[in-house]
């Protein structure tokens, strides 16, 4: 029999319910449609599509043979939506959400927020220099498959959504013209090097995210400590963002050497490697996309919370951590099953890690006659 | 709970400990968590005494840590084992690291996130001590089968600890003298004399 989860446990009140406050907020995972998520997950898929309408002057530039991408996308962008807000409804993100943006917006600090929000935004999200300093090949790697993705994605969203397209100038077909919704751009010559890159640009694509894909596999296969602790599930991002780089790449392959042989199936196959691919972001791993920039408001909450007034130790009196932060974990606390009050006046969550750790130690000797 | 990992158990004794630290630099050979100390070891009374005491994740039946998590990175595995932080998930907000009734996550500023131990898995899911276990000399960190434990050492096994109203159920298992006086209760009124007061048992009739 399968384990219960620890909501399941504090929903189903076994385990020492007695010891435990009755949870305000469950949320198991099962328990029927959001309704809240699942309405704003419709906003976000008509905004698309009424932005593929408007964007593709009214669908005139809309490619027909992209409509399965399309629908892909619309199925990722509605998932994607649903999930970050039954996850941000969770007790301990939601504190962390409001606070976040709380902290953002303090009195006097919003302007020095702002500018400091493009720092922060290049460093961690677009630098991630936080990889780097954990390991310099896990950076790189994780660099080549977000840019890697990045640029496929900056192609084939517009091309999907009939934002982008090209037309031969005149009656040639040695120059191209990209439009951009609808609006005429530069101009450039099919054989010249703008031109193969630009028609090569999800080749080059494919093979940045190769590359990292690789250095991660390389990783997965041969470190030791990330064997012992790897699932399937980390495995399966990086077979997904293969399939669809390689099969992307086999197109080429079979335009450019075969003469176009096997080309349909091979369309259909990327094609395939694709939806599933965006309807994976959504419930796998892939969605730290979307859920690591919340590392943004952390950074703030923490500005704010060392600014503010500190917690001291109930044992040994010194500042630990923000009060704000302590307060907010007694907020949360209870509200995931947990009581950690004493006697009604003092909480164990108002002790300090290390005096926790020495009181701990001096309960054991307690009751074992001593040190020795 | 299964209190066993591959038919062995993890028993932490913080009143054998002796203070050579082996357990401090043997902890950063861990393969999941290469060149990171992640035990603990405190000085219990520094001013008064040179004694000291580790700490080693109890790995909770219910975590704390999990579940003030906000970005759902902490995770317990089949054999019980709660993880450290998923990389790509934490946000390094060190709810855990503040919540943890035991004080063992700790955080790590430069790559921005939590770290903890998590039993060297990659040494216990195939029946070896964690590090720290394999080089204790004084048996404060103990790893093996529950009948050697019995064979070799005195005293009960307890895997309760009670913090306030809070009861935390572990898989790590802690030494007491007596089992039947129920967990252990760290908040609760000191029970006889403190063991500062005659820390050698001199005193004693």
């Amino acid at each position: 029999m399968e384990e219960p989860t620890a909501v399941e446990r504090h929903a189903s009140g076994s385990g020492n319910s007695a010891q435990r406050r009755s949870p305000k907020v469950i949320r198991t995972g099962t328990g029927g449609l959001d309704v809240r998520a699942a309405v704003w997950g419709f906003a976000a898929v008509i905004v698309v599509l009424v932005g593929v309408y408007v964007g593709s002057g009214n669908l005139r530039w809309f490619d027909a043979a992209l409509a399965g991408y399309l629908i892909g996308v619309l199925l990722a962008v509605f998932a994607t939506v649903y999930r970050y807000l039954v996850w941000i409804q969770r007790p301990p993100t939601a504190v962390l959400n409001r606070r976040g943006w709380e902290s953002f917006r303090r009195k006097g600090k919003v302007g020095a927020n702002v500018g400091g929000l493009i720092g922060l935004v290049f460093t961690n999200i677009f630098a991630q220099g936080f990889i780097r300093r954990r390991s310099v090949a896990r950076w790189a790697a994780h660099q080549l498959v977000f840019w890697g993705c990045i640029l496929a994605a900056a192609v084939t969203f517009p091309l999907t959504f009939g934002w982008l397209h090209f037309e031969s100038v005149g009656q040639e077909g040695s120059h191209y013209r990209a439009f951009l919704f609808g609006i005429s751009t530069a101009s450039f010559p099919a054989e010249s090097l703008i031109g193969f890159v630009t028609f090569h640009l999800l080749n080059i694509a494919a093979f940045l995210v190769i590359g990292g894909v690789l250095v991660f596999l390389h990783r997965r296969l041969r470190d030791p400590g990330a064997l012992a602790v790897e699932r399937a599930t980390d495995f399966l991002p990086l077979a997904g963002l293969f399939a669809v780089s390689i099969t992307g790449l086999f197109l080429t392959v079979s335009s450019l050497w075969l003469e176009g042989r096997y080309y349909s199936f091979l369309t259909d196959l990327h094609a395939l490697t694709v939806i599933l691919g965006l309807l994976y972001i959504p419930f796998g791993k892939l969605f730290h996309i979307f859920q690591r920039p919340a590392n943004l408001g952390v950074h703030y909450y923490k500005q704010a919370g060392a600014e503010g007034e500190q917690q001291l130790c109930r044992v040994c009196d010194e500042p630990w951590a923000s009060k704000m932060q302590i307060d907010d974990l007694k907020f949360v606390l209870p509200q995931v099953g947990f009581d950690y009050a004493h006697e009604g006046s003092s909480n164990w969550q108002d002790t300090c890690p290390s005096c926790r750790r020495k009181s701990i130690a001096l309960a054991q000797t307690q009751r074992v006659g001593g040190f020795g | 709970m299964n209190h066993l990992i591959q038919g062995k158990m993890f028993v932490i004794d913080q009143s054998r400990c002796i203070g050579c630290e082996a357990c401090v630099q043997s902890c950063e050979e861990c393969g999941t968590h290469r060149g990171q100390s992640l035990i603990h070891l405190e000085f219990v009374d520094r001013g008064a005494s040179t004694q000291t005491a580790p700490m080693v994740c109890m790995h909770c039946e219910d975590p704390t840590c999990a579940n003030v998590c906000p970005a759902d990175a902490i995770k317990q595995n089949e054999d019980g084992v709660v993880q450290s932080a998923l990389k790509p998930r934490c946000i390094g907000c060190s709810n855990c690291v503040n919540a943890c009734p035991f004080g063992v996550p700790k955080y790590f500023a430069l790559p921005d996130q939590m770290m903890k131990c998590d039993m060297c898995y990659d040494r216990t899911s195939v029946g070896l001590a964690p590090m720290c276990a394999s080089v204790c000399p004084s048996q404060a960190l103990w790893f093996g089968a529950p009948e050697e434990f019995a064979e070799t050492r005195r005293g009960d096994l307890i895997h309760e600890y009670r913090f306030g109203n809070q009861l935390v159920p572990t898989k790590v298992a802690t030494v007491v003298d007596d089992r039947t006086f129920g967990p252990i209760d760290v908040m609760g009124e000191p029970g006889g004399q403190r063991w500062q007061d005659d820390p050698f048992g001199l005193e004693e009739v």
